[in-house]
């Protein structure tokens, strides 16, 4: 069973990331992205990892993906099925990523064989790891949470006089 | 399988809840509507015009299904269910008796608050489907609106979650105390209000504001499409109002047994009467006044609600 | 194993994205998708390990780390939008706006 949903989710993945690579009008293109992130959501899920599936449809699919739509109307004003993004497919390129994913397989295949079945951890014990072991980072990173709010607000709002 | 199974049959559940639940609503809000005008309301098919909103479902789908020339058709075709199915699958994690909800996960609170956000994507696109600009403003607007308004309620949900130590729907009801409701009735009140915005509903309907953007996300729309909108939008009421009465009233006020599935569901009709009565009595926001309500207003209120909850708690393993 | 190479595959599209787009939104958004799949690397690595809970924790400040970088990405694409009247990033050869 959860075979089935593990492809189902892999071929949504698929499809976005395609999306992604080959679609030219842009609207397709965060609709591709959607697809991905709601999908890598569903892995989340599937490897026991709830909270995290949640976060990420939380952070993503409800905010960063709704800013991408914000850029794309604010940027690109073209009618939907006109092509309003160039696709420039290199062969080079092709080959050059087809090897990185043979590198990335080779390197992590043996570590993905030779550790045992688990799953995230309790709640709770999330809890106690971010607010015990990885409390700086778990600060800094709202630290830079903020630093980002004023650094988007300084760059959006300075041109105006 | 058996649990696809389980989930589907209550995903079906939920949808056939909100189905009913905006047969009724409508109905109710038309009658409330009219007595705050001072009009009588729907009156003519049946009693108190009560099969006013059956014959006007039959209405709509028999309508002609109109998708414009220039929309980008698969897109514009999907997106009503994009912003329904969120919403109803945020029923799924209400606890409607203490300690159980029908998908009772240790992570509920959070998933009633971040899978029903996943609607703003389908308004915006709807939006910029229809390939018109009143739909565009409108989307945009909600979209902005309901991003806004999420983290005051996130928030506001999160002081209760502080007070149950858990972020389990079925724990925060099982954990409720009387003694919460006068503590976090701040929290409540930016729940109740933030809720409201969540849904686009007036006095914060910017996004279908019919005096300067015709329907908003949706004015290309007709027949059964619209209809889907006006589900996902009383669906949203509905799930406010349980989600309120649940955990921000522990149900039925802690009763349990007959009584306190009365008072549930007494509290939860209280609560969406409420939802009515704002926005057929409050005139409508300005898009600056919106955004400002929600950031500095809103927002400091809830934070100082979780800071009065977390002093409580101190305060009582210092004292006990 | 076969999520590794589903994520693998996937971080991989994204950077073939990355290479080949013009235009500054898809090279985000292919950014986007090459961070799915390396947080999807790092979580299937880490539900075979003894500790999920940290790695579940790493995982969601990496989320942060990539929430932060988008939003601030998308500001620049705005305002070079703006400033400069193009989005691709070949057109984009001045360095005063």
């Amino acid at each position: 069973m959860s075979a089935l949903i593990f492809w189902l989710l892999a071929i949504c993945a698929g499809i976005g990331a395609l999306a992604v690579v080959m679609s030219h009008d842009v609207m397709r293109l965060a609709l591709g992205l959607g697809l991905v992130l709601l999908s890598t959501a569903g892995f989340f899920v599937l490897l026991g990892f709830g909270f995290l599936a949640l976060a990420e449809v939380f952070v993503y699919a409800g905010g960063v993906l709704v800013l991408v739509l914000f850029a794309i109307m604010l940027v690109h004003r073209g009618e939907p099925g006109q092509p309003s993004l160039e696709v420039t497919h290199d062969p080079l390129i092709l080959v050059g990523c087809v090897g990185v994913f043979a590198l990335l397989l080779a390197v992590l295949r043996p570590v993905a064989l030779q550790l045992q079945t688990s799953s995230g951890g309790s709640v709770d014990a999330l809890g106690s790891v971010l607010l015990g072991d990885l409390l700086l980072p778990f600060e800094l990173s709202g630290l830079l949470l903020l630093a980002a709010l004023v650094a988007v607000v300084s760059v959006m709002g300075g041109d105006r006089r | 399988m058996s649990a696809l199974l389980t989930g589907a049959a209550w995903g079906l559940a939920a949808a056939s809840l909100i189905a009913v639940a905006a047969l009724i609503g409508v109905w109710w809000e038309r009658k409330v509507a009219g007595r705050i005008q001072m009009r009588f309301g729907p009156q003519e098919a049946g009693p108190a015009g009560l099969l006013q909103t059956l014959s006007d479902t039959l209405k709509l789908m028999l309508k002609e299904d109109i998708t414009p020339t220039a929309a980008d058709v698969p897109v514009f075709r999907a997106m009503p269910f994009l912003v329904f199915v969120p919403v109803a699958s945020a029923l799924v994690v209400i606890p409607y008796a203490s300690g159980w909800a029908p998908f009772n996960i240790a992570t509920g609170a959070v998933f009633f608050l971040a899978v029903p956000g996943l609607s703003v994507l389908g308004i915006l696109l709807a939006g910029w489907a229809s390939q018109n600009t009143y739909a565009s403003i409108g989307g945009v607007r909600a979209a902005a609106q309901m991003i806004s308004y999420e983290l005051p309620r996130t928030l506001s949900v999160l002081s209760l979650c502080l007070l149950a130590g858990s972020l389990s729907t079925g724990t925060i009801r099982a954990e409720w105390r009387w003694w919460w409701v006068p503590l976090t009735a701040v929290g409540f009140l930016v729940y109740f209000i933030s809720s409201i915005a969540e849904v686009n509903r007036g006095p914060f309907d910017l996004a279908e504001a019919e005096s300067e953007l015709v329907a908003g996300y949706f004015t290309d729309y007709s027949g059964i499409r619209w209809a889907i909108f006006m589900m996902a939008e009383y669906g949203g009421v509905v799930a406010a109002s349980l989600f309120g009465a649940a955990t921000f009233l522990g149900g039925g006020l802690g009763l349990s047994g007959v009584p306190g599935a009365l008072l549930f569901v007494a509290l939860t009709a209280l609560i969406a009467t409420a939802m009515i009565w704002a926005k057929w009595t409050f005139p409508r926001m300005r898009a600056d006044q919106l955004m400002t309500f929600a950031w500095k207003v809103l927002t400091p209120m809830a934070l100082v609600q979780l800071l009065a909850v977390g002093i409580a708690l101190a305060a009582r393993v210092v004292l006990s | 194993m076969s999520s590794l190479v589903v994520s693998i595959a996937l971080f991989c599209i994204g950077l073939y994205a990355v290479l080949t787009r013009k235009e500054v939104i898809a090279i985000l958004v292919g950014v986007e998708v090459m961070i799915a799949g390396a947080l999807l690397v790092l979580v299937m690595l880490g539900s075979h390990a003894a500790n999920g809970a940290s790695i579940h924790a790493v995982a969601l400040l990496i989320l942060v780390l990539a929430a932060t970088e988008a939003a601030v990405g998308l500001g620049l694409l705005v305002a070079a939008a703006r400033r400069l009247s193009t989005t691709c990033v070949d057109e984009m050869t001045e360095v005063r706006g």
